[in-house]
This record gives structure tokens, sequence and C-alpha cells, in this order.
């Protein structure tokens, strides 16, 4: 026993260096610009390979992130730190002013074309100015929200698609009716993202900046009645109150027992890795509305990609962003490689031409999608948006398993007070 | 006479077979096998079958699935593996190393500030490593070590508890006439740890290996917080980013649980060789007093 | 040499190079010293300060870090969510850890005794889950949880029975100690086991002549022979408690009871991570830790002698 064991901690003490010597990079020298990029959108890394073919002296490394949160947990642990970070990040609108305000992503107005704002819709464009004059990241593709609902149920039991939120109340009360084991949806305490821009869609926004000082209005009259609706259905038990994205609500989008979905226009890759045999069986109309004179929508999602502050090479990075976000064969690569849905309306227009399998029955899918980006409503996020979200999951989640319509608007109060006592806590100025 | 007449009996008695004491340890056993009897059925079902079908009803693409999940992003579930192993054996051989030699001079040595030196190294058991993870990060990105093969490394080769094992099973396994022997023919110390006490305590040291080594196997926070690049990931770091990510692309999810199953079996493997290495009895004190 | 009584091993000093020991000690210290006594004095630090910010704070150089002296000791004390995650932790580790070792103690019993049946198979099954990693099983007994995909509903149905839902609820923190029940039993099955194989059996000798029942030898004899390791696992099961997080962290998304902050140590994750607060993350995880200790503390101190008997 010694002997072999003493060998074998020498052989790998002797090999972990060899390996290790091999991991670290080589010292960067003269030759082609290295960046890193951290993100999540699927198969990006596809499209950073046609990059690296075309451009030799600008090499793109892409390093698959966890979605979300964690990532710019890490990105902001490593700008504290000191080193580590990418230099070229993915960047989800909400957490733009996060980002900013932790000095973790650069100022790209003096590097970018000055064509560029005009080829991404005034909302979208904002999120990434934050309404000053510097841009802190170019968009990439946006989440425009529309309802979801499986055509075949609605026909077999005589309901017709709802176009405002009180019809849409009324088919969910018949839904389940007819059948009890059936939902129209479902309140998921799990997504604030999607409550968000239900709200949005309201008229609400969340923080407000007045000159030098954030507001925060999350339990707004317009937020208030999206609550006060959603708790009304779960607490008639008419709409569930499960979480979405766990194996439990994938088994029932797969078996027909959630009928419907509220979600964005990225939904089709969710729906046809969920629920496979379902294709062709569902029909994208827009949200319901709250003022049919005066339609409007919210965004569910969507990012941009941002320079962080520890790179070196902003202008070989905003060079790439451009191309990736901007260029007509990148943008198509994006839809038909990533699934994502362009914010750059005017390149984006050929690659979308193109509806896919899964919704075979509804060819005109992105003409519509289309019309509904026109109307999506302003939102300003604000520098805690974290704290926002971690409250919406903790207050709604008490709220949904309360099934009381009480109880949703009480956790748009907590949620309120938590968000906007963070703000005065951390020391920024609040009106 | 009358002892030999009564063990008769007795041994007979205690042999009888116990239906009760059975029946209770096998269904502790039945408690325990279940979900690894559910990740393996789950595992030969594909992402359509997963959420439709009947649960312990086995399906037949357990193959497909794992050479899907091989072949994810071009194997980098193998890679996830392969960097398990090399922090999980290599972590664990340095570890034994260091642990050996600590429990060995503070078994048999004797020296002032020798036990403040154990009081302080043992109250580092009752450190969460979770609350550690985040400092450790700070100081290594200081020296720019984080998200490398080191920054997961490094942190975990010393473990107190191994210390406290390795002190115990020296002085149960090394006796003092042994050294004082080997001493007066001249032997220098270091060469009586190798030569001597190490192949003396090698079930204690092959058991400190195995602690540390399913102990980092299963570790999750460290790597999480230190590494930024899949390819440096282990398997707990690895599977539960797919787990995240399978939420939004549910074809991961027959992925994942695929991963899950083949994550054990090693561990699994490892165990059943090695059973009978797992000289646990001297951990819990000496109970031949 | 040693014509008389020999001196008692620890009494003999060892005349070499005083330096030998601290230089087997050396890689230990040193490595303890960077990777925890440092990390510690950090946390420390960190956790006397905290992070300012001016006006809108989206400029660079709008963030400071201040001194704020025991600012975020009083808050973390009198958080309303911390003082429930504590409260709920005791409650859970008062449930758990008795049940745990209670079955384990029956096993490791069970395997002992030479009436019982399969006893290897038994054996290596209760141990496997020890293989598996939290994250896993936790992910495992999601499944295992859910309605829609679980056997055990499936079951229940077919029988006509109605099964609660254990995410939902104050149950949910018994669906967290299950898991953690699964995953730990074996490995203390285990300990304890291996400390009843080395009891010579001549001691059990005397006990069957006078007729005691198997029952009755466990309970007077073997038990309190072991109850070393079974103050050692207490310990680590009591610490393991106290520190539970990735159970409730995998579940959190299936469930609207776990919230993010169910736990102290998802307190000091969700402050550190998702608020991006190191410094109450830092005060709230010294003060884990002083509790930590103290309770072990306490528990040795009241067992002391019989847990560290006969060290060499």
């Amino acid at each position: 026993m010694r002997t072999p064991f003493r060998v074998g901690v020498g052989a790998t003490i002797a090999a972990t260096a060899l390996v290790l010597a091999g991991c670290s990079g080589g010292p960067g020298d003269s030759g082609p610009v290295e960046l890193t990029y951290w993100g999540w959108a699927p198969n990006i890394e596809k499209v950073v390979d046609v990059w690296n073919a075309e451009h030799p002296d600008i090499q793109v490394t892409f390093v698959k992130t966890d979605a979300g949160d964690p990532a710019v947990t890490k990105l902001l642990t490593a700008i504290k730190a000191g080193n580590g970070a990418p230099d070229i990040m993915q960047a989800e609108y909400q957490k733009i002013p996060t980002l900013v305000a932790s000095d973790a992503v650069l100022d790209l107005a003096d590097t970018i074309d000055s064509g560029l704002e005009g080829k991404f819709s005034d909302g979208v464009w904002s999120a990434v100015t934050l309404g000053s004059d510097a841009v802190y990241a170019i968009p990439q593709d946006s989440g425009p929200m529309m309802f979801y609902y499986r055509e075949d149920i609605f026909d077999q039991l005589g309901l017709q698609v709802p176009t405002t939120w009180d019809e849409y109340a009324e088919v969910a009360r018949a839904l389940h009716a007819a059948d009890p084991s059936k939902y129209l949806g479902t309140f998921s305490s799990a997504d604030a993202g999607q409550f968000a821009g239900l709200t949005q869609q309201a008229g609400a926004s969340w923080w407000s900046i007045d000159g030098n000082s954030w507001g925060v209005d999350i339990d707004s009259a317009a937020a208030q009645k999206v609550a006060g609706f959603w708790g009304g259905l779960v607490e008639e038990g008419v709409i569930d109150n499960q979480p979405q994205y766990t194996p439990e609500w994938n088994a029932a989008l797969a078996d027909g027992s959630q009928v419907g979905w509220v979600s964005a226009v990225w939904a089709p890759g969710v729906l046809s890795g969920n629920a496979p045999e379902t294709a062709g069986k569902w029909r994208m109309a827009p949200l319901p509305q709250w003022d049919s004179s005066a339609p409007a929508t919210g965004n569910w999602g969507g990012s941009a990609t941002a320079v962080t502050s520890q790179s070196t090479h902003k202008a070989e990075a905003v060079e790439f962003m451009t191309w990736l976000n901007t260029d007509p064969e990148a943008v198509g690569q994006l839809v038909s490689v990533s699934g994502l849905y362009p914010a750059d309306v005017v390149d984006s227009a050929e690659a979308l031409s193109k509806p896919f399998d899964f919704f075979s029955n509804q060819p005109d899918f992105y003409e519509t999608a289309a019309e509904i980006a026109g109307t999506v409503s302003p939102f300003t996020y604000g520098p805690n948006v974290n704290v926002a979200y971690s409250a919406f999951n903790d207050e709604f989640g008490k709220a949904a398993e309360a099934k009381s319509k009480q109880a949703f608007i009480d956790a748009l109060a907590a949620m309120q007070k938590i968000t906007l006592d963070d703000l005065v806590t951390t020391g920024f100025a609040t009106k | 006479m009358a002892i030999a007449i009564d063990r008769g009996p007795v041994s007979g008695r205690r042999d009888r077979a116990s239906v009760v004491s059975t029946a209770i340890l096998l269904l502790g056993a039945l408690y325990c096998l279940l979900p690894l009897a559910w990740v393996l059925v789950a595992s030969t079902k594909d992402g359509g079958e997963l959420f439709t079908t009947n649960t312990f009803v086995p399906s037949g693409s357990l193959w497909d699935n794992i050479v899907e999940l091989g072949s994810y992003r071009g194997g980098l579930f193998w890679r996830w593996m392969l960097n398990t192993a090399l922090y999980a054996g290599v972590g664990a051989a340095l570890s034994t190393v260091v642990s050996g030699l600590a429990g060995f001079a503070l078994a048999r040595y004797e020296f002032r500030g020798k036990g403040a030196v154990f009081t302080v190294l043992l109250a580092g058991v009752l450190v969460p490593g979770v609350i550690l993870a985040i400092p450790q990060y700070f100081l290594l990105a200081q020296i720019g070590l984080t998200n490398t093969y080191w920054s997961v490394l490094l942190p975990q080769i010393i473990s107190p508890y191994g210390i406290y094992l390795a002190r115990i099973y020296t002085a149960a396994s090394v006796p003092v006439d042994v050294i004082e022997a080997a001493r007066t023919d001249g032997a220098g110390d270091f060469r009586i740890f190798w030569r001597i006490a190490v192949p003396m305590m090698s079930p204690g040291l092959v058991t400190i290996f195995l602690f540390q080594f399913v102990g980092i196997w299963n570790n999750f926070m460290l790597p999480y917080i230190m590494l930024g690049s899949d390819t440096l990931y282990p398997i707990t770091v690895g599977l539960s980013g797919l787990l995240n990510q399978g939420s939004t692309v549910p074809a991961l999810y027959s992925l994942v649980i695929t991963g899950a199953l083949l994550s054990i079996v090693p561990l699994v493997v490892l165990f059943l060789v090695l059973q009978r290495f797992w000289r646990v009895d001297l951990s819990a004190g000496a109970v031949k007093a | 040499m040693t014509a008389l009584a020999p001196t008692p091993a620890s009494r003999r000093r060892v005349r070499r190079g005083r330096a030998v020991p601290w230089l087997m000690l050396g890689p230990a210290i040193v490595l303890f010293a960077v990777f925890m006594a440092a990390p510690i004095a950090y946390t420390l630090v960190l956790s006397f300060q905290r992070s300012v910010v001016t006006g809108l704070g989206l400029g660079s150089g709008s963030r400071s870090t201040v001194f704020a002296g025991l600012d975020n000791y009083v808050a973390a004390l009198g958080d309303p969510d911390f003082l429930a995650s504590a409260g709920r932790v005791g409650l859970y580790g008062l449930v758990l850890v008795p049940t745990m070792l209670g079955l384990a103690l029956l096993f490791a019993l069970l395997l002992d005794s030479r009436r019982t049946r399969l006893r290897a198979f038994s054996r290596i099954t209760i141990f496997l889950p020890y293989a598996v990693p939290a994250v896993i099983s936790s992910l495992l007994w999601g499944f295992l949880y859910l309605p829609a995909v679980s056997p055990f509903y499936d079951v229940a149905d077919a029988l006509g029975i109605r099964l609660p839902e254990v995410l939902s609820g104050d149950i949910v923190i018994l669906a967290v100690a299950n898991i953690a029940l699964w995953g730990g039993v074996g490995f203390n099955m285990i300990i304890m086991y291996t400390s009843l194989r080395s009891i010579p059996s001549d001691i059990y000798e005397a006990a069957t002549l006078d007729g005691a029942s198997e029952t009755q030898i466990a309970l007077r004899i073997k038990i309190p022979i072991i109850l070393p390791s079974l103050i050692m696992t207490a310990i680590f099961s009591m610490i393991a408690t106290l520190q539970v997080f990735a159970e409730p962290t995998t579940l959190k998304p299936l469930s609207n009871s776990i919230s993010s902050v169910f736990t102290p140590l998802m307190k000091v994750y969700r402050d550190a991570f998702t608020r991006n607060d190191v410094y109450s993350a830092s005060a709230t995880s010294i003060v884990i830790a002083v509790v930590t200790f103290l309770l072990s503390f306490v528990f040795l101190r009241v067992v002391q002698r019989r847990a560290f008997g006969g060290e060499g």
C-alpha cells in the first residue's frame, strides 16, 4: 500500500503541474486581439465562430455562464476583485443600471457609429442609455410580450381568444369550469420579469429618475390593478399558482393542463422543447388589453451586449458587438441558431420572414410579432433590480400560496417598502 | 463442561434469522435506493417522454441520452468528469499528505504550543465552507489565480478534520517504541515518517483520503464562486448550470438527469471497491480504551 | 536501558531538533493561515464596513466604503428575516438530528446482530446516498416531490389516497429535512457500526450467560460503549444542520414556500450575491460562526470526558 501510494501521489502532482502549465493562458504578445465574451444565449458560440473565421485579427472566446443573475454576480465580484472580468458581457436590460452603478461597464458613446441609434426602437435604446448621453450597451434582442394559447382546446370547448383582460378572466372561468384539470395559465412567483412586463403594459414603471434622484413606485395604481387582477383569479381557483419553468409546469404544458401562456416572443423555443407533441396546436395573439383603444404590451427578457470596465480593447469589442447585433448575416444567425428576436428592426427584416415549424399553423407569426413589438410601453429600471425581484419572489410566493387577492396587493406594498428602503440605506438619493 | 453445553443453545439461538430486523433494514435500504432507482429509470427516457410517461416504467433511450450528453458542446460533460477527478484525486492526495504529516507531528511529538495549534486547527471544522468561499475568492483574485485549477485545488488541501483523524490514527497505530527504536538506529524524523509511520497508518490514511475525496467531489460552493469558464467546472457546478438553463431550454432536463446518474457511478464504484479500507471506527475516538 | 518500568509514552520527550514537528506541521499551518485564518480575518474586517452611494450612483466614483462600526451586527441580529431563519433552522435541527442519529443507531445495531440477514446488501445500500452531492440529491427528490412527475402521487392516486403537497406551506421544511436525512443516515450508521464492530465479543459473553436478551445487551452495553462516536456524530450533524444551504436553494424554484432567506446561510448568500452587499453578509456569517462554535463548545463541555477519552 505504501509504495504505490507514494508513487501515485508523485505522479499525480507531476501530471497536475503539466496540465496546469498548459492551461494557464499564454502571455499576451503581438498578434490577434483576444477578447472574452460571457453570455448564455443558446448557441451563440456558433455565431461567434462565424466572426472568428472572418476576422483573424480579432478573436473572440465565448464563455457560457449561468443565465441571468449568477452571471451578473460573477461579473460584479470580478470587478470588485480587480481582475477576472471578461471584455464583453451579455447584459439583460433590467441589469444595466446595476452594472452602471457598480462601475462595471464602459460608456461607448464615443466609439459607436452615429447611425446605430436609428436601428433600434426608442424603448430599447433608452434602456441602454438610461436617458443620458452615454451609451452603456448595444441592444441584442428583445422580448415583447404576447399571449399563446392552445387553439385546438379552445376550438374543442368553444372558447374565443380574449382581447381584453376582462375577457381573459371570463375565458379562464369557463375553461376551468368545463374541465377542472385545466387552467388558462398560472401565476408564477418565480418570474418577476414577467410580472414587471405585465405591469409595464398597464402603464407602470417601477423606478424613475427625477434630476439627481431615484423614485420607486412599485405599488402604483396600475401595478395594483394588475396584482389585484391576478390575485382575484388565483383566489377563485381558475388560474393556477405554481411556479413556471419547473418539471411540474413542463409536464402541464405537455399534457394540456396549461392551456395558455402569457409570455414573450421567444416562447416558441420553450414550447417546442417542453411539449414537442403540441406542435402546430398553439396560436399566438396580442396580450389582452386594459384599454382596447390604446394597445400596449410589456417586455419580458432580452439583453444587450456591453463592454466591461476591465477591458483594454474597447474599440475592438465595439467592432465585434456592432457586427454581432446589427450585421444582417449575424442577425440572421441570431434568429436561426439562437432563436432570438433581434432588437435591430432594420437589419433583421429578412431573417424574420421565415416562420418555424412549431408554428406552422401561423405563417404570419413574425409580422404579428413586429406589430406587437411596436407597442411596448416605456419602463425604467433602477439600480437595485435584484432586490426588488428577490422581494417579488418572497412576497408573491407567500401570496400565491395563500391564494388571496388581498395578499397579492399586500405583497406589492411589501415589495415597494423593501426596494425603497434598500435604496435609502445604500445611500442613493431618493425622491 | 458446563460451558460447552451452554454454548450450544446460545449460539443456536443467536443465529436464528430475525424477520423483523431484516425487514427494518431492508426498508431502510429501499428508502435509500428509491431516488437512485428513479434516476436510473428517468435516464432511459428521452426529453419528450420524461414528463409524459409513468415514472417507473423504463424506456430505451439510455444510450442515446448518454451519447447526447457526451456530445453536448463537444464533450463538455466528460471534461467535467475529468475535472472532478482531478480536483478530488489530486486534492485528496495532497490533503492526505499534509494531514498525515500534521497528525503525526501532533501525536508523537511534544512541543510548546502544541495544544494551541491543535485547538486552532480544530476550530476550523466549525467554520462553514460557504462563508469562506467569498473571501478566499478575493484573496486569490489579488494574485490573479481565480478561474484556474489552482483556485479550486488549493483551498481544499487544508482539512482540519483530516488532521484530527490523522492524529488519532497515528496515536492508535504507530507505537512510540517503534519510533524510538528507529531513532536509536539513527533514522531521521522524516525518514521515520515515510518508512515506518505511513505504512502503519495506511488504513487510516486511506480513510482520510476517501473522506476528502468525497468531500471535494461533492463540493459545490467553492468551485461555483471561483470558476468562470465552464471548461474548468466540476460536475456539481456543471450540472447545476445545465439545470438552470434547462428551465428555459427544457430539452436539457434529460441531459441533467443522465448526467446526475453518470456522476454518481464513479463514487459508488469507488465505495464498493475500497469498502474494506473504511476504518471509520478509529475516528470515533478510542473505543478500545 | 529500560530496566525500570517504562515511562508512559506521552512523557517521553523528543530530544531531536525542536524544529522537526514544526516542519511537519508547516504545510498545514501555512495553508490554514492562507485559506482559513486570512479569509476569516478578512470577513471580520468587511463586517465592520459598509458601502455608500452618492446621488444617482451612476457615475464612476459614486460608491465608497466607510467604516460602519457595529451597524451590520445590530442590523443582522435585529433582522426579523434572520431571526425567523434561525428559529426555523433550530427547529429543523431539533427534529432532524435525533431522527437521523436514532435511525443510524438502529440500523447499526441491527447490522451488528447476527440474526439479521442480508446485512452486507443493506449496509452498502444505506451508505450509498453519501456518494450523492446535495445539489443532485435535492434535484432527484425535487422530482419525487412534484405531483405531476412523482411516482408517489401516481401510486397514491391509484390507491385513492390524497397525498399532501410537500412543497407547499409549512411542511416544506420536512421535505428539506428528508433530503438531509436521506443523505446523512448512512454515513452516521457506518461510523456507529464500525465502533460496534470493534467491541470485543467476550464483553457480551457474560451478559448472555446471565440471560440478557439482545435488546438489553444493545441498550445496556453496546450503546454506552460507543457513546463517544455517538457524541461526535451528534456534533458534526448539528454543525451541518446549522449550515443547511444546498437543499433549500435547489428546491426553491419548485416551491412557493421557500423564501430567499429560508435558512441563515441562504440569507448570507442573498446578501452577498443578490444584494451585492458583502458587508452585511460578512457580519451575518460571523454571527453564524460564533453561534455554531458556542453550541458545539457547550455541548462538548457537557459531555467532555466521554467524547475525548483514551486519545494517544
